[in-house]
Parts: structure tokens; C-alpha cells; sequence
């Protein structure tokens, strides 16, 4: 029995290089011109392809009420990423956090996390982002199985009581291939449907059924994280608002949500603030319109009143969800030479008629050989043109106009 | 989609086809335009029933002059799917062609047990006991006695069936069990006796093998279809041994026990036939005389084409003794009655082959009842003194013969007809629960048999069973070796007979052992969207040890520890279900109990839970039940189990039910048998076939079958774990069917336990991103690319042709001018 724990404790703590090696050289592939690619750029034109699946025009609800819960059976103590799946998501769910914010000014959240079979409560639903790591660093012992069933009912019972014009989620990141629950869990799913809660999973290691079929019952979004970037990238993703399901778009207007724009505060001599649940001493810091207290950072929420505190550059900036960014449509590499012979017509076609040199110059734009955002050379490179402005851009652009920047910059 | 193939109009009913399956129907239609047979090896989950069914129907309504598809499958289950598909195929053809399209016959033929809509026989347990049941309300004299108003239940449906129902037509239409059982219900017709009836004028039937190969049942029933007709087994991998084993008969101690009391039964059944009713016995004596016995009509039409022009409505309905009895019974009824009521007397006809059987009457000295009950009787004890051994006796048919005859001073000839006989005599008695009397058939059965045949047989006496080793329960089994036997007139009788499965490789040994001689035969590999088979062979344990289960390293305490080490490892990294198979029962429940000694089973628990294969069929189901919810609800599950066993053979572990298949050593067959010993021996003799050859190709069958359990379709992946040192060599491995082979690269071989480790991790990671859409769509062909296919098929066949003249020509003038330098 002694003999037997003792061998469990050093599973946990196994040295890296026993856990096999990595072969870096195996996510090298090369493509039909032999031109060398990685596994990672593969993964991030799936995510394109993802994108892609969830449309252009959909009302998206700018209230979230999230959770995050978060496996901490033994399972995450595994050293399969460096130095431990733990390490890496709290350094992953501290970005998310913030990021959840700065997209989500409105939007609340709060984190479970499940261990030894049971579910707990770290934080409440709050507008805290610092408040919800403190509480999660100080408290991240992995211990036992996980319940996954335990974990859903908490988020359940928790979300039942939010307002009705607010979106209400869950998202689970599932580090354990089977979960200990103590009844059936497809009731629970059940449940969560009936109540409007929507479930998404970023899972570890390899795909489970229930997940599968908890997202797909709740349609959410379900992604098993590949190594530490796509684990980022899957989490990131849980950032930008779900479309609002359908049936509850009524409920969406129904409400007037109150919410201050504290005033920022100079003051000469420090003097105490909240940052996060702490008090602190800074010299400045914004002070909330309703009871006056000062919050040293936004967005946040009163810790005295719970009003929400935003400031109005947030706010806008959480429109972009309302009025996204076009769909770039992809133009795969030409081979080189048809990409010259297309070229040299075009030219041709300028030399002719006025009508005929307008085209051209359009044609030109489209097949011209650098990226508008980053003048990188784009000759057999795949290129991806906006819609709208027609200015071609480069896989990497593409990204980040979608995911961060939220306007072409071709077309303004 | 309608696609022109090689000028043949295919009515697909899916928009999209894999190239595997253009492939597969190609071939399909050139053995049915060549009128032969063909042996088709294509992978499993690539849709392989729809394509034979969509080929063939389509086919036969190109050419009118080919009969009936007869599809024959294995289970119950595999008959739905068959029938859906047969929907799918023929609603898409209506689509096309208007209500033209749908003129079809279809149907399901199975046993009572399956199709009885009688509410209280339909309660009782197994087979025969429904079989039995039904007979009592339904036997001639049963209805007869009833008729003349001497009581007795009759079943309503049988009534309503004979009333109507014999010479109604059924609509057009596709008939599962349970439409059957539906159109009966609401017609008060009994479908069993109707989808008999109705098999004649069917275009497509569904049915058991044993319909098709086992000669009790297929005289009865299988007897009239046409010579035209397709044959296909599906799922024909283990053919081979559906065919051996329906020649084959098994008697030990207690049985023979039980055929004196069943004999003692008969006669005094006689003996109160003779007070009551001497004339019946009499009447059964003079058809015997007069040579019309059972076996009598049987025989008449019973040569392999099955000639039945002239023999009449009972020898139609095909039974034995029960189309003379039941003629005998309702005489002067009309010719429809007259086969209403030999159908329903039926009992299975003659078990050996019909070519084989002896046009002759049956000899004087058992014609008589209560000779022919004595007769038996001398059978039976000499079985008795036989059975007495202490160690194994394994000799030919001829020599049992001989030997019976020394001592019992019985002739040879009797023997072949004691199963007709006997048949022929429970009719007379009115004997309805043949239940009751199947010790007595079997000893019939086999007396039959061992009388027929002298080649290809054995008998093999063992002193201890196969049930519990150690104890003794001798037994007697009469063994039939050859494989062609049961399944030759079939290939003689019908023009194209299509042998396909997920895993016939290596596909020349099955004309071997089947022996006939396919027109094509063609292993078909899988196209790939993506690798979702990872094979690994695992041939070391973590601390280089070898895993195998060689007979002399099975036991050794690192193989077992290793096994365990595998089995935590996997149960840890592979989600939700992961199925198990040992190589037989009792290593099994070794390497268990040893697992549980070293803290094995504990480990694996906190991970998954363990279920266990048992003999008991209850028992495994149940466990097979709670499997699947486990993996349901997350908890995640093992299922152990054994090559060979009914679950490797018939239950799909797809999706998360076999995220990962592992075999734990290579499935040998027990080849200290000595019926495999026999088998062995006949193989090397009549076929030349190696022993070592045929063990080998028959282990890696079952270890195919089994890996085949986890994939049903193309968007599912399994991990496949093969761990013993010798599926690393290559005679083994080679054998493998190629839809394995392909994703076994260098780098799967020969692994460590942790290399594979990490292997399956990478393996399950990558199968758990999305599968693009549009990439499976792209392997796949569509109206377009199967224009673009034909047209390259016929381009390339065309310069072939021309190619190969000129050539031929450039031969000949280049011989031409060496000759002439030669000459100068
Ligand atoms: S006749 Fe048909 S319905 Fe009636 S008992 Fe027999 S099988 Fe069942
Ligand atoms: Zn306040
Ligand atoms: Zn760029
Ligand atoms: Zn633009």
C-alpha cells in the first residue's frame, strides 16, 4: 500500500527527459513546391479555416458571465509541456484574464477548479481581473481526480443567478482523460442546455466523448491543445464574445445596464486604493462616481458598490465585436511563373485603352508582390485580400488585423 | 449519384464515393460479367455493403436474366444494415427512375425465434424452444385433429397465412424483420411461413450463412433458387470455418446418455402407435418399401440443380420427410394447402451434402419401426464403449466403420440413412418437440455422416473436454476437415459466388482451401485523409526485456510484469474506451490474477475501469453494457478479451468505444488439438499447404478481425497496439491486410513500451484536431472525377492494346534483323 503511494509521488515528479522526447524535427513538413513548412503554420491556417466556420453577421452578446474552471487533479502536474501543464496555465490563464477584460469591459467572471473528486469556488463573478489571480497563485495545489460533473453543477447553479441580458459560459480547461463523478453527468449537460449556459473545453492531451458531447449539446467550442501555443491560442480565442444563441436575442434589449466612468484622480501624497481586493498606496487611481472610492485600474469594479467601472476608450473598443472585420478570402501561392506571366498581361493590358488601365492597375494590386501590411514579400506566399479594399496581406497580418486589430487598415 | 460504369448505370445513392469503392465495384462487375466467382478484400468503415449492394441490384436491372442477390451474413445485426442500405439504394433509384425504379422484392429470412409474431411463443428462450412451439400448433395432424374437432391450440396467423396468404403475392417492396413482422400483424398472416413461401419470387434476399452452407438447412430452403443468381458472403474471413463446422458434430457421455432415454421414449411411442394406430405404421412401412421415402422426395429433386419441374408442390416446399408426410397427411387438398402444410412440417433435411446422398430406398432392416429403434439402440451403446477412453483416439471415418462393424455386426449402409430414418419415424410418431430428441438427431447426424463420407473427415475421442481442462468428460467429435465440402455446390450452382471481407489477406490461400478458382481477386486499400490507424509494434518493455507470449516466455514474470506496465501506461494516456485481447480464456485469466498480485489492476482502476470477457454469453453482454456507459460518461474503460471469442468476432468498438486497440501476443490456435492436429495434417496432404503457413495466416486473421473492431469509418481513429517480439518479423507481419500494412511505417516497428508511449500521445493529439471538411471531401470523387476516372480507365486499356502490337511488331522485326545479320 506505502510501497504503491510512493510510486504514484514519483509519477508526479518524473524528470522531463523521461517523459520521451520531443521531436521537434517531426512538426517539419514540406509542402507540394518543397518549400519547407512547420506543423505550426499548418495549425494556424486551421485556425483561419475555424474562424472562418463561425461566420460574418452575428450578434454577439457584450455582456459575458464567465467561469473558468479548471482541472487540478494530479494529471496537471504531468511534464509533458515545460516545466508542468500548471506552470504553463497559469502563466496561459493570467493572459486570458487580462485579455478577457481589456475585450470584455462589460463582462464579469470567476474561477472554479476541481480536485480530489470535488469542485471549489476560488473567486465569485467579479469585474476583478487582479483579484481573480491572486486568488487562483495563492491557491493552485493539484491534488486527486477530477470531477467534471461536480465542476458543471457549481458553474450551473452559480450562472442560474445572473442577469438575463447577460451571455452565460463556462469555459473548462481539461487536463484529465476521465473524470469521477458521482452521478449521471449527461443530466447534468441537460441541465446546463435548459439554462442557457454555454460550455467550451480547451482539453489536454487527447479528445474525451463527454467533452465532445458536452460542447456540441451546449455549442460551444471544443479544442485540444497541440503544444503551449495552441493552448494559448485555444483560451485566446475564449475572448472574443460567442455569437448569441438564438431565442435569447429578446432578452439581450430588454435591460439597461448601470455602469460608472470614474474621473482619474492626482493625488500629492499616496494614499490608499483598491487594486484588486488589496488596498495599496498609490498616487494615482480613478475614483468611482457613485461612493467615491478609489480603484487603482480599469476595468474593474467598485469593491465597495459593485458598480462596474469602465472607461469610455473600453467601451468602444468592445464594439468591434458588433461590426467585425470582413472575412479575407485566401489566394493560394501561384507558381512563380504563372505569378510573372500574370504580371507581364496585366502590364500589357496598361498599354492599351484607359478602361482597360483600370483594371489593370486593380488586377496589379491584387497579384502585387507585398504584403499591405507589412511590405513582406508575398511571391509565393499564399495571399489573403480584403473584400472590400481589394489590399492583399500576409498570413501573419491577416491574424492580427482579425484578432487584435479589428480594422483594415487598407480600408480606412 | 448515376454513374456510367464501364458502360454499366450504377445508381449510387450517396453524392460522393471513395476511390476504393469505384475500385471495388469495378471489380465486382467484371466477375459478374465473366460469370464467376471473385474474392474481395477492401477495408472496413469504407462502405463496403453499399457498394455490393448498389453494383449488384443495379446490375440486375440492367440484365433481367441474373436472378436473385443472395446476401448472406453472419448476424442479425449485420442483416439490418444490409436492408437499410438496400433502402438507401433503391429510394435513390426511384428518385431517378420513378416508380420503375422501385420494382423490387426484398426481404430477410431468419428463424422463428426472429420472426414469430405469436405472443406466446415468442416469450420462450431460445431457438428451438420457439421452433418447438410453433410446431405444436401448427403440424398437419395437430391441425388436422383440430379440424375434426378434437381440440388443440392452433396458432391464428399460421390459419390466417394458409388461408390467403400461400397464394397472395406480397407487394413490391423491402422487407426487414420487422417489417415483415408488421406486414404480418396487420395482414394476420404468420411471416415466417410467408418470407418462406415468398423467397421464390424475391430479387433480393437476406439470410444467414447457414441457409446458404448448411446442407440441414439449405435442403430446406436454399434448394430452389436459380442458378443465375449472386452469392455473397459478407464478412467471409472465417468461411472456412462456418463451412467445416457445418459438417462437423460434437457427442460426449451425457448426450449419448440422453439418446437412451429419448430412445426409450420412441419406443414405447411405438408400441401405443401399434395398439392405437397400426395402420399409420403401416402406411410409413409401405412408403419406405416402395422407396418414396422421406428421404424419398428429397432425393428425387435432390440433385445439386435441384430439378424440382415435376416433384409437386411438397417436395417444393423441400423437407425431407416432412414434404412425404405432409403429403401423405393432407392428401387430396388442394396443391397450395399441400404446401402450406409440408412447410410447416418441416425439419431440417439430410446433414450430408446432397450430391452424396444415396439414390436408393432406404435397406429392409430399418424399415420397420421397431427394427429401426433397435438399430439406433446398437448405435448408441457402441458410441457409449466408444466415448470410454483414456487418452486421445483420433482415427479416420473408414476405420471408426470398420471397427463398429466388428463389434456390433451393423452394416455400413444403414448408417447413411439412420438421420433421414429417424426423421421419417418422429413424423409418424407426431413428435412436435424435436427438442426433446436432439441427442437422438445428433447420434443420427452422426452415424449419417461418418457412414457418407471416408475422405476429409475424422473422428477424434478425447478424454477431457474443452470446457473445464482436467476434467474428465470424454468426448466424441466427428471432424470435418476439408473446407470445400459444404461449400462446393454452391460454387457449382450458382454462377457468381463474392467472397468479400475486411481481411482475407493473403488472398491466395482461400481458393486453396475453399477450393475454387475466382475470376478476380483483388485487396483494395484505403484512401486517407488522414493516418487514422497508428499501428505500433511493440516488441520490448521499458527495461528492454522482450514481451512476447511464445510458449516458452509466457510465464516468465517480465513478460507478465511488462504486459502490466504497457496496460498502465495506455490506460493513462488513451481517453475514454481501450479493448483488450489475450490469446485464449485461460492466459487471460492468468495474466489477471497475476496482475492483481502485482498491483497492476489496482493502478489501472484509478484510471479506468476493467470489464472481462467470460464464456457466459449473459454475463458478457452485461459487462459489455456497462463498458460502453462507462466510456459514455467519462469514466473511461478497458474491456478485456479474447482472440477468437464472440466479441472479437462481432462487436464494433467505434469512436470513443476503441480509441485504442491492444493485442496482447499473437493469436495462435491451440495447436496441441488434435481436430487441428487432423485438420493440419488433411491440409498438408490434399492441399499442400504448410502448416506453419496455415497457423500463421490464420492468427493474423484474428488479429486483423480484431483490429478492425475499432475502426468503422473513415472519420474515426484508433491507436493499434501489437505487442509481442514476433509481429516484428516480417513473415508475420507481411500477412497483415494491406490497410494496416500502409500505415506501418519503419519507425512503428519494433518499439519500446515508452517509445510507443509517446508515440501514442503525439498520435492521439494530433487525431483530436479538426478534420477539415473540405480535405475529406477532396479524397473523395464526385460526378466529375468518376467521368475523369472512366475516361482514363478505357484511355489506358486502349493503349495497352495499342501498345502492345507494335511492340510485339518491333519484337518480331527486331528478331527479323539479328536473324538477318546473323544470315550475313
Ligand atoms: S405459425 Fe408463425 S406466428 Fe404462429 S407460432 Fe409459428 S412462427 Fe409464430
Ligand atoms: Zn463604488
Ligand atoms: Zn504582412
Ligand atoms: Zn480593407
Amino acid at each position: 500500500m506505502d510501497a504503491m503511494d510512493d510510486h504514484d509521488d514519483n509519477d508526479g515528479a518524473g524528470y522531463a527527459w523521461e517523459k520521451g522526447f520531443e521531436r521537434t524535427w517531426e512538426g517539419v513538413e514540406e509542402d507540394e513546391h518543397g518549400n519547407i513548412k512547420t506543423r505550426e503554420e499548418g495549425q494556424r491556417r486551421n485556425r483561419r479555416v475555424r474562424r472562418r466556420v463561425g461566420g460574418e453577421s452575428i450578434k454577439r452578446g457584450m455582456i459575458r458571465y464567465l467561469y473558468l474552471a479548471i482541472d487540478l487533479s494530479k494529471t496537471m502536474a504531468d511534464g509533458d509541456m515545460r516545466p508542468s501543464r500548471l506552470a504553463v496555465t497559469l502563466r496561459i490563464v493570467q493572459d486570458f484574464v487580462t485579455n478577457y477584460f481589456d475585450q470584455n469591459p462589460l463582462s464579469q467572471l470567476g474561477i472554479l477548479v476541481t480536485r480530489e473528486g470535488r469542485a471549489e469556488k476560488i473567486t465569485e463573478l467579479s469585474g476583478n481581473p487582479k483579484a481573480h489571480m491572486e486568488a487562483l497563485t495563492k491557491d493552485s495545489d493539484t491534488k486527486g481526480e477530477a470531477s467534471l460533473q461536480n465542476l458543471l453543477e457549481m458553474a450551473c447553479t452559480s450562472l442560474r443567478a445572473v442577469p438575463e441580458y447577460g451571455n452565460r459560459e463556462v469555459v473548462v480547461i481539461y487536463s484529465s482523460l476521465s473524470t469521477c463523478d458521482p452521478g449521471d453527468i449527461h443530466e447534468t449537460i441537460a441541465k446546463l442546455k435548459t439554462h442557457k449556459v454555454r460550455a467550451s473545453v480547451v482539453g489536454l492531451g487527447a479528445e474525451m466523448f463527454v467533452l465532445r458531447r458536452l460542447t456540441e449539446e451546449t455549442s460551444g467550442d471544443y479544442s485540444i491543445a497541440g503544444d503551449e501555443n495552441h493552448y494559448r491560442e485555444s483560451l485566446m480565442a475564449q475572448c472574443t464574445p460567442p455569437p448569441t444563441p438564438p431565442g435569447r436575442e429578446g432578452a439581450m434589449f430588454a435591460d439597461l445596464v448601470r455602469m460608472g466612468f470614474p474621473a482619474e484622480t492626482q493625488d500629492v501624497f499616496p494614499s490608499l486604493g483598491y487594486s484588486g481586493n488589496r488596498q495599496e498606496l498609490s498616487v494615482s487611481g480613478y475614483s468611482c462616481p457613485r461612493c467615491k472610492t478609489k480603484t487603482s485600474e480599469l476595468p474593474s469594479e467598485c469593491v465597495i458598490c459593485a458598480l462596474p467601472l469602465v472607461s469610455s476608450p473600453h467601451l468602444a473598443r468592445s464594439y468591434h465585436h458588433l461590426f467585425p472585420v470582413p472575412q479575407f478570402d485566401e489566394i493560394p501561392a501561384a507558381a512563380p511563373a504563372a505569378a510573372a506571366a500574370a504580371a507581364s498581361a496585366g502590364s500589357a493590358g496598361g498599354m492599351g485603352s484607359g478602361a482597360g488601365a483600370g483594371r489593370a492597375t486593380e488586377e496589379e494590386s491584387a497579384s502585387s508582390s507585398y504584403c499591405a501590411g507589412c511590405l513582406r514579400d508575398l511571391s509565393g506566399l499564399p495571399r489573403y485580400r480584403c473584400p472590400e479594399c481589394r489590399s492583399a496581406f500576409c498570413l501573419d497580418c491577416d491574424m492580427y488585423v482579425h484578432d487584435s486589430l479589428h480594422n483594415c487598415p487598407g480600408c480606412c | 449519384m448515376r454513374l456510367d460504369l464501364d458502360g454499366l448505370d450504377v445508381f449510387f445513392p450517396y453524392d460522393f464515393m471513395y476511390p476504393e469503392q469505384y475500385d471495388y465495384m469495378l471489380e465486382l462487375k467484371r466477375s459478374l460479367d465473366a460469370k464467376g466467382h471473385c474474392l474481395l478484400e477492401m477495408p472496413t468503415g469504407t462502405g463496403k455493403t453499399v457498394c455490393l449492394i448498389s453494383l449488384i441490384t443495379s446490375y440486375q436491372f440492367a440484365h433481367p436474366e441474373v436472378g436473385k442477390l443472395i446476401y448472406c451474413t453472419r448476424t442479425v445485426p449485420e442483416m439490418m444494415k444490409c436492408i437499410e442500405e438496400l433502402k438507401r439504394v433503391i429510394g435513390y433509384r426511384k428518385d431517378q427512375l420513378g416508380p420503375e425504379g422501385e420494382k423490387v422484392l426484398a426481404l430477410c429470412l431468419s428463424s422463428r425465434r426472429n420472426l414469430c409474431i405469436h405472443e406466446r411463443v415468442i416469450e420462450e428462450s431460445d431457438r428451438e424452444a420457439v421452433d418447438g412451439a410453433c410446431r405444436d400448433m401448427t403440424a398437419s395432424w395437430v391441425r388436422k385433429k383440430a379440424e375434426a374437432g378434437g381440440g388443440g391450440e392452433l396458432c391464428e396467423f399460421f390459419e390466417g397465412y394458409s388461408a390467403n396468404g400461400s397464394d397472395a403475392a406480397m407487394p413490391n417492396g423491402i422487407y426487414s424483420l420487422d417489417d415483415l413482422k408488421e406486414f404480418g400483424k396487420e395482414k394476420g398472416w404468420c411471416p415466417y411461413f410467408l418470407a418462406r413461401h415468398i423467397i421464390n419470387h424475391a430479387n433480393v434476399l437476406v439470410y444467414n450463412y447457414q441457409y446458404m452452407l448448411d446442407p440441414k438447412v439449405a435442403g430446406m430452403v436454399s434448394r430452389e433458387l436459380e442458378a443465375e443468381s449472386v452469392v455473397v458472403f459478407d464478412e467471409a474471413h472465417n468461411i472456412d470455418n462456418v463451412c467445416t463446422e457445418a459438417l462437423s458434430v460434437d457427442l460426449d457421455k451425457r448426450s449419448l446418455d440422453a439418446a437412451s432415454r429419448c430412445l426409450g421414449k420412441i419406443s414405447s411411442k411405438v408400441a401405443e402407435m401399434k395398439r392405437t394406430d397400426q395402420a399409420r405404421l403401416n402406411a410409413e412401412y409401405q412408403r419406405l418399401v416402395s422407396g418414396l421415402a422421406d428421404s424419398g422426395l428429397g432425393r428425387a429433386s435432390g440433385g445439386v440443380a435441384g430439378s424440382a419441374a415435376g416433384a409437386g408442390g411438397a417436395a417444393a416446399a423441400g423437407g425431407g420427410g416432412g414434404g412425404a408426410a405432409g403429403a401423405g397427411a393432407s392428401a387430396g387438398s388442394g396443391g397450395g394447402a399441400t404446401e402450406v402444410a409440408a412447410a410447416a412440417d418441416a425439419i431440417p433435411a439430410n446433414p450430408a451434402l446432397p450430391a452424396d446422398i444415396l439414390q436408393e430406398a432406404v435397406p429392409g432392416n430399418i424399415r420397420r419401426a421397431e427394427h429401426f429403434v433397435s438399430f439406433m439402440r446398437k448405435v448408441v451403446e457402441h458410441f457409449k464403449t466408444r466415448v470410454r477412453v483414456q487418452s486421445v483416439e483420433s482415427e479416420t471415418p473408414l476405420a471408426f466403420v470398420h471397427r463398429m462393424q466388428q463389434v456390433t455386426a451393423l452394416e455400413r449402409k444403414p448408417l447413411k440413412f439412420a438421420y433421414s430414418r429417424l426423421n421419417s419415424l418422429l413424423r409418424t410418431l407426431e413428435v412436435t418437440g424435436l427438442d426433446d430428441f436432439r441427442p437422438l438427431v445428433d447420434v443420427a447426424d452422426f452415424a449419417t455422416l461418418v457412414g457418407t463420407y471416408t475422405e476429409g473427415f475424422a473422428v477424434v475421442i478425447e478424454p477431457t473436454g474443452s470446457v473445464v481442462p482436467g476434467v474428465y468428460e470424454p468426448v466424441m467429435r466427428l471432424a470435418c476437415l476439408d473446407a470445400s465440402l459444404a461449400i462446393r455446390p454452391v460454387f457449382e450452382r450458382f454462377a457468381s459466388v463474392v467472397i468479400t471481407s475486411g481481411t482475407l489477406s493473403p488472398l491466395d490461400l482461400y481458393p486453396k482451401l475453399l477450393g475454387f478458382s475466382p475470376v478476380v481477386r483483388t485487396a483494395l486499400s484505403m484512401s486517407t485523409v488522414r493516418k487514422c490507424i497508428c499501428p505500433l509494434v511493440v516488441t520490448r518493455g521499458s527495461d528492454q526485456l522482450p514481451m512476447s507470449t511464445k510458449f516458452d516466455q509466457r510465464d516468465d514474470p517480465s513478460v507478465v510484469r511488462n504486459y502490466g506496465a504497457l496496460m498502465i501506461e495506455l490506460a493513462a494516456i488513451v481517453p475514454d474506451g481501450v479493448v483488450c485481447f489475450f490469446t485464449s480464456y485461460s492466459y487471460m485469466e492468468m495474466i489477471v490474477s497475476k496482475w492483481d498480485e502485482l498491483g497492476v489492476l489496482k493502478r489501472v482502476l484509478e484510471k479506468k475501469l476493467i470489464f472481462i470477457e467470460t464464456k457466459d454469453v449473459v454475463e458478457t453482454t452485461l459487462a459489455l453494457d456497462n463498458f460502453k456507459r462507462a466510456c459514455d460518461c467519462g469514466r473511461g474503460a478497458i474491456f478485456l478479451s479474447v482472440a477468437r471469442g464472440k466479441v472479437a468476432e462481432g462487436i464494433d468498438f467505434d469512436r470513443h468505444y476503441g480509441r485504442a486497440v491492444v493485442m496482447f501476443g499473437v493469436p495462435f490456435q491451440y495447436t496441441l488439438s488434435h481436430v487441428l492436429r487432423a485438420r493440419l495434417e488433411y491440409l498438408r496432404s490434399t492441399f499442400q499447404i504448410r502448416e506453419g503457413d496455415f497457423l500463421t495466416f490464420d492468427a493474423i486473421r484474428q488479429c486483423a478481425q480484431c483490429i478492425g473492431r475499432v475502426i468503422r469509418s473513415k472519420t474515426d481513429y484508433g491507436l493499434v497496439i501489437l505487442a509481442d517480439s514476433r509481429y516484428n518479423r516480417h513473415d508475420k507481419r507481411s500477412k497483415l491486410p494491406g490497410w494496416v500494412l500502409q500505415f506501418l511505417d519503419e519507425t512503428h516497428l519494433n518499439m519500446s513500451a515508452d517509445n510507443a508511449a509517446a508515440m501514442a500521445r503525439m498520435f492521439l493529439k494530433d487525431m483530436a484536431q479538426p478534420l477539415d471538411p473540405l480535405r475529406l471531401k477532396g479524397t473523395m470523387l464526385d460526378t466529375k472525377k468518376v467521368a475523369a476516372r472512366n475516361r482514363e480507365k478505357t484511355g489506358k486499356e486502349q493503349r495497352n492494346a495499342s501498345e502492345l502490337n507494335p511492340s510485339a511488331a518491333a519484337a518480331a522485326g527486331g528478331g527479323g534483323a539479328v536473324d538477318g545479320m546473323e544470315i550475313e
